[in-house]
């Protein structure tokens, strides 16, 4: 068959053009040998029960819930008021957690600080947090895509994470969380506004933990950056991964006044006291 | 590059053990339980319910006044619980248990799981 040059330069120019936008959609994509291994079932490490930050977590040892128990973020006056009003309502046992009600997700960050266990599937476009507790889902994505326009973007539960790969090193920002509206970071009552952004390096220490760097900022809640680092560690091989249906015999239903009440099994609440 | 020095170690491996024995409640707070209080009764079980998000052990046992009382006693949840070596036949209906827990701040007739001792010794939880 003999092509006419016509033909054959129309036939070169669009398979530039192909070309051309293969290789624009891969831009920042990393191929599957070079991204690392974080296969295997995984555990937060911090305990405190699930305090988010750890590390200026005060007393030292205390946990998530209990009254008195306080991290230290920049906030800004008006949200450590905010702060310190919620921390009030926690040592009156009366603080509502969200998740409770079997109907949420626990929201980023504070899927990085959940009990139960982890999975994090690293592929070159996407790399997917998924946490046994809720269930939650985690999509970071790394095809070389930007956030979403302003116009395409409402507030969620997990926001929107975009990121790319520095060697071992996945690198993401997450934009768009729904805030102190229907999410909280931990039973201290600790919450972030909606303009939160965070910035996230995860990688594997030399001691096979995988560590999550967090910068945080809040325009609104904080007087600057929040850095808060966790760490999660590999449970042994074979470690499965079960169901979390946790409206299957939700016997904790909350009340409107932020009370957590006990039902019996006859699905009627035993509690003496119910405001 | 190291991330842990041997202060770091020593604190990972005490994190690591708080994070065994102090599990939380993984899905509500634990406020309602009074924690500075344990009780330790001799029950027997009625029913075991292997479910998410909590288990729970409905127990019977006698109250001070001879009565017999219903109590529902609630655990972590069945994933947690299974890594740490329970199973869903842990608890059968008739069992003869020692269990300790924590009891409700408001006096109701539920609480936190502990852990049990069974007739042949065994153990399960915190004992």
């Amino acid at each position: 068959m003999i092509v006419g040059y016509r033909t054959f330069k129309r036939h070169c120019i669009a398979v530039s053009v192909l070309v051309s936008l293969l290789v624009s959609l891969g831009a920042g994509a990393t191929d599957s040998e070079s991204l690392p291994d974080w296969s295997g079932v995984w555990a937060r490490f911090e305990g405190n029960a699930g305090m988010f930050d750890v590390s200026t977590t005060e007393p030292p040892d205390g946990r998530a819930g209990s009254p008195g128990v306080r991290q230290y973020p920049p906030l800004t006056k008006e949200w450590e008021i905010k702060y310190q009003r919620n921390l009030e309502i926690v040592a009156n046992g009366r603080l509502p957690d969200p998740v409770s009600i079997c109907g949420t997700p626990a929201g980023f960050p504070r899927l990085l600080a959940l009990p139960d266990v982890y999975e994090f599937i690293v592929r070159p476009e996407q790399t997917w947090i998924i946490t046994e507790n809720g269930p939650n889902i985690a999509r970071i994505y790394t095809d070389g895509r930007d956030h979403p326009p302003q116009e395409e973007l409402w507030p969620t539960f997990t926001g929107d994470s975009v990121g790319h790969w520095e060697g071992p090193v996945l690198v993401f920002s997450t934009i768009s969380m729904i805030g102190e509206k229907h999410t909280i970071l931990d039973r201290s009552g600790m919450v972030l506004s909606d303009k939160a952004r965070i910035h996230t390096r995860m990688f594997i220490t030399d001691e096979g933990l995988l560590r999550a760097e967090l910068v945080i900022e809040d325009e609104e809640a904080l007087t600057q950056p929040w850095h808060v680092t966790r760490h999660f560690r590999r449970l042994p091989p074979g470690t499965r991964v079960y169901d979390y249906a946790c409206a299957e015999n939700n016997r904790n239903p909350i009340t409107s006044s932020g009370q957590t009440l006990t039902l019996g099994p006859d699905g009627k609440p035993i509690d003496i006291d119910i405001e | 590059m190291r991330y842990l020095s041997r202060t770091g170690k020593r604190l990972t491996a005490l994190c690591l053990l708080l994070s065994v024995v102090t599990s939380a409640f993984a899905h509500h707070s634990s406020a309602m339980f009074d924690k500075s209080t344990v009780r330790q009764v001799t029950a027997t079980v009625l029913e075991f319910q292997w479910t998410n998000p909590h288990i729970w052990i409905q127990i019977e046992f006698e109250n001070e006044v001879g009565d017999k009382q219903e109590w529902s006693i609630e655990g972590l949840g069945p994933n947690s619980l299974f890594r740490k070596g329970w199973r869903p036949n842990s608890f059968e209906p008739g069992d003869i248990i020692e269990i300790k827990f924590y009891p409700m701040r408001d006096g109701s007739p539920a609480g936190g799981f502990i852990g049990a001792k069974f007739a042949d010794g065994k153990t399960i939880g915190n004992w």
